[in-house]
């Protein structure tokens, strides 16, 4: 009889409820499984896009969505029910997963083309759908925000005074500092603020010049406040010594040091020279 | 004879089922019958039909690739493995979709899983179950940590 039931064609009649949880979950599954197919594609493929294998850059927007979204459940798994199915978040990660497979698809849609999915304006229709990438980086950039403040004011959240002080303050940093230096990235045209003449030495592994302003550094670092701030704040409440004193000193110790690696590029200098 | 309508039909038909299984409320129970049933069994006796009157002639086989390709000379034969092709591809797309709503994906994150399925047929497989594992990961009734 349940065999018949589960085999019966009624759609939806056992579905379970979406929640805020079961999707940032989901997200991390899909990103995870986009991952291997990139890395797998990327071991036949010997095709090169400036130096590098056309698939590195899809595998590095795969992985950076499974860190993004493993962060963001493990945060909101432990917010009040009231919160996480509130209708800001809804609202907000169906924006969010909108925004993650339209871009995953559009820069993976790209390099297995061997064609550039950033600064790619040559024709009106790369312009508007390298605008509309735009949109969707925006989207998901708020999008960590808002859930930042949402998690920042959740009274009932199952999480220490410093770790809620480090989601609220890493997420802001990160949401804010990534508008400013990803935005700044789109408009100069490309990575670099000089020229890297051919071959020229990058830090292993990143890719990032080791030569001239490279502004992906600030970017990187931007992004990941999300995961640094929270940490902390983590490590402090274990280490029986919550302090949101403590999140504030170095959320802002954090926002200077982007700001200085962002200046440096923007200088014209690399993070090392090599 | 001219075996391009019969493929144009069984594209489309295909199609249909895929644009169903995508954008259509799942409450529409009957509409559902179409990816599920009918258009699979459909392409199944289309199916049948071409490779009981044809393979015998066509020759080749399935051992090696240079016997698919002999065998896939053969035009009828080629539009019934085209339609072989395309009913699994969607049958798979229904395990998705169903696998997805029971775990409680979002079909806005279905969209991509069952659009991959339908272009790249396994790697919308792989993208599907990795989507459904991880959605059961820690979730089995709701949210399990909040206070």
């Amino acid at each position: 009889m349940t065999m018949a039931a589960s085999n019966r064609s009624t759609p939806g009649s056992q579905a379970a409820p979406v929640t805020a949880v079961r999707t940032l979950w989901a997200l991390t599954g899909f990103s995870m499984a986009l991952l291997l197919c990139f890395a797998a594609a990327g071991l036949l493929d010997n095709r090169g896009f400036q130096g590098a294998n056309v698939w590195l850059k899809p595998a590095k927007f795969a992985l950076s969505f499974v860190v993004l979204y493993a962060t963001l459940a493990w945060v909101v798994e432990r917010l009040s029910a009231a919160v996480s199915e509130g209708r800001t978040m809804k609202v907000t990660l169906a924006a969010m997963v909108l925004a993650t497979w339209t871009e995953m698809a559009y820069i993976a849609g790209r390099a297995g083309r061997g064609l550039a999915s950033h600064f790619a304006v040559g024709t009106p229709l790369e312009a508007m759908l390298y605008a509309l990438m735009g949109v969707g980086a925006v989207t998901l950039v708020a999008g960590i925000g808002v859930i930042g403040w949402l998690a920042g004011r959740d009274r009932h959240a199952a999480l220490g005074p410093s770790l809620q002080a480090g989601v609220r303050l890493g997420f802001m940093v990160s949401a804010l500092a990534t508008l400013v230096t990803a935005g700044v990235l789109s408009s100069n045209g490309g990575h670099f603020v000089g020229m890297p003449s051919s071959g020229a030495a990058v830090i292993p592994g990143l890719g990032w010049s080791a030569e001239v302003g490279d502004l992906r550094p600030a970017h990187f670092l931007a992004l990941h406040a999300m995961q640094v701030l929270p940490l902390l704040g983590w490590w402090l409440d274990r280490q029986g010594r919550p302090s949101t004193v403590a999140l504030r000193a170095s959320a802002a110790t954090y926002v200077v040091i982007t700001a200085a690696v962002f200046g440096q590029a923007l200088m014209g200098w690399p993070l090392v020279r090599l | 004879m001219d075996w391009s309508p019969l493929f144009s039909l069984i594209n489309g038909l295909a199609l249909a089922g895929w644009v169903v299984l995508l954008l259509a409320p799942r409450r529409w129970t009957v509409l559902g019958w179409a990816p599920r049933w009918v258009i699979p069994g459909v392409i199944a006796v289309i199916y049948v039909a071409l490779m009981g009157a044809y393979v015998a002639d066509a020759g080749g086989g399935f051992g090696s690739i240079a016997e698919v390709r002999v065998l896939f000379m053969s035009d009828p034969v080629l539009v019934a493995g085209w339609g072989h092709y395309l009913a699994f591809d969607l049958l798979i797309g229904v395990m998705l979709a169903d696998r997805l709503d029971r775990v409680g994906v979002t079909r806005w994150l279905q969209v991509p899983v069952l659009l991959m399925t339908f272009m790249f047929g396994p790697a919308g497989w792989l993208l599907g179950m990795a989507t459904e594992a991880a959605a059961r990961w820690r979730t089995r009734g709701g949210n399990t940590l909040a206070a």
